[in-house]
């Protein structure tokens, strides 16, 4: 037997014992051990933490999942930004009655080809612009000939057109086109097949209170040039008062030939309506806004939830850190303590 | 059951009520502390401390994380080490630092007076890793965990105490 297991067997079988007093003492104190205290009471900090970092986890999916299924589809923002659809809605004012005295404006889905109907039996200005895109240069300049083709045959005109296909891959054109308000909604159609729709926005005032208001005041002069005229025939008049009369009835004349020209092209400017046409061959707009998935949502969610994560990690950090720190130097320095002391005999 | 009567091992006994546990291994706990200061009467107080300290944190005591006996190991170690503390602030207050009251040391009864010797020459460190693995027989890892180091620290810790008291005893019989 080697000296240090003869060492080891000596201090083992000298074990200290408690005395008979200490036993005594230590009963005393166990006798009041209280029962055993609620789950939750038990439930110490570690356990807590164990179990409530993955039941928040668990409840954070959970609740990206039914909020993101529960929603409806939504358009993918980001996608389609700027482009003349989106700028079309977002500038458009609400629309009023196509009936109505004020500006009606509507952006129009850029799917559609269907344009606003005009108000049979009322005098309107309507105002079309449509932004289409095509595949090349050659697809503008035949894109642009149809356009002007179409106004024409629909009894319209060309007011203005302008082409630019500055390199062999990138043009514009830009068509004012005046075509029949009764027909409107036919070029519109037959115009939006010429491309890809990016965009469409209409605009209808209604001309018919100002036309009103032109006709009842070319009756008032209408009748007033009659008692004027009356008056001029009476044969008691001086030259003075005679020549007063021809003055104010050549002013009436020239009112009332004002207020004709103005119902005039009042009534014209309802006739036809204004298709502003803009044909680019630039992709503006690859696709239309895509709906977003479910499970797009779900992420989209899960990434939010994690940007406040971090957002209150990145507030929470520098005080997590000096916290750590301090609690690690308080337990290096209590374990100085502890090895000083115990290094007494 | 007598106080005497003591289990080996509780790990599996999640329901196992307080007073078992003390009875159990109030001797283990008592003959760790009596290593620890050398002094069989504060050893006693201390370890009477060390259970109404347990008692208060038995809801707390976690079978799945260490035994009953590693537990209460623990808690009378921070009971010596808090009347360390308090008897070197004392010592200090009353100026009498490095000169630690010359009780007689007395481990038990059966050690060789050369062995007691050479076991209160040892620093209180080197005796209760002594006294965790020798006398308690705890392994590696529950000595590390009431000591609050490795385990390898426990196996270096407890070779030199072995070889420094195996030095001292032949000093002692020289």
């Amino acid at each position: 037997m080697s000296p240090s297991e003869a060492l080891l067997k000596e201090l083992r079988a000298a074990k200290p014992a408690a005395g008979e007093g200490l036993r005594e003492r230590v009963r005393e104190i166990a006798a009041q051990e209280p029962a055993r205290e609620p789950f939750l009471r038990r439930f110490g900090l570690r356990r807590f933490v164990l179990v409530a970092a993955p039941v928040t986890a668990v409840v954070a999916i959970a609740t990206a999942g039914v909020i993101g299924l529960s929603q409806e589809g939504t358009p993918v923002p980001g996608r389609g930004e700027g482009s003349a659809p989106q700028a079309a809605r977002e500038s458009a004012p609400a629309q009023d009655s196509a009936g109505g005295g004020a500006d009606a404006m509507e952006a129009a889905p850029p799917s559609g080809g269907a344009a606003l109907p005009p108000t049979q039996g009322r005098l309107q200005r309507y105002d079309a612009q449509l932004t289409l895109r095509v595949d090349d240069v050659e697809e503008l300049s035949a894109a642009t000939q149809r356009a002007m083709r179409i106004a024409r045959s629909l009894g319209g005109v060309v007011a203005s057109v302008s082409y630019d296909s500055g390199t062999s891959e990138i043009g514009s054109a830009q068509l004012t086109l005046r075509v029949p308000i009764a027909r409107v909604q036919q070029a519109v159609v037959q115009l939006s097949g010429l491309g890809t729709i990016l965009g469409q926005r209409y605009g209808i005032e209604d001309l018919q209170p100002a036309a009103d208001d032109l006709a009842r005041q070319i009756e008032e002069t209408q009748v007033r040039v009659a008692e004027l005229q009356t008056q001029l025939r009476q044969t008691n008049l001086t030259d003075t008062e005679r020549a007063v009369l021809r003055s104010r009835l050549a002013e009436a004349r020239r009112q009332l030939a004002d207020l004709r020209s103005a119902l005039e092209g009042t009534r014209a400017e309802a006739r036809l309506a204004t298709i502003q046409l803009s044909l680019t061959t630039e992709a503006i707009l690859e696709s239309p806004p895509a709906e977003k998935g479910a499970l797009d949502r779900v992420v989209d969610i899960l990434r939010w939830e994690g940007l406040a994560l971090l957002y209150a990690l990145v507030v929470a950090g520098p005080f997590l850190v000096v916290g750590l720190a301090v609690w690690l130097a308080l337990r290096a320095r209590r374990r100085r303590e502890e090895a000083r002391l115990l290094a007494q005999p | 059951m007598t106080l005497s009567a003591r289990g080996t091992q509780t790990r599996s006994l999640s329901s196992q009520t307080f007073a078992a546990a003390a009875e159990a291994h109030l001797d283990d706990v008592y003959g760790y502390l009596v290593y620890l200061t050398k002094n069989p009467l504060l050893a006693e107080d201390l370890a009477a401390e060390t259970f109404e300290k347990a008692l208060r944190l038995w809801r707390r005591f976690d079978p799945s994380r260490a035994s009953a006996r590693t537990w209460l190991c623990q808690i009378a170690r921070t009971t010596a080490l808090d009347w360390f503390r308090s008897e070197d602030r004392r010592r200090r207050r009353e100026e009498r630092a490095a000169a630690p009251e010359a009780a007689d040391a007395a481990f038990a009864e059966g050690l060789s007076a050369e062995l007691e010797a050479a076991l209160a020459s040892l620093s209180a460190a080197e005796r209760e890793v002594i006294a965790l693995r020798v006398l308690l027989e705890l392994d590696g890892e529950e000595a590390a965990r009431v000591l609050g180091i490795s385990p390898t620290a426990v196996s270096t810790r407890l070779s030199r105490a072995l070889k420094k008291l195996e030095e001292r005893m032949g000093h002692v019989a020289v």
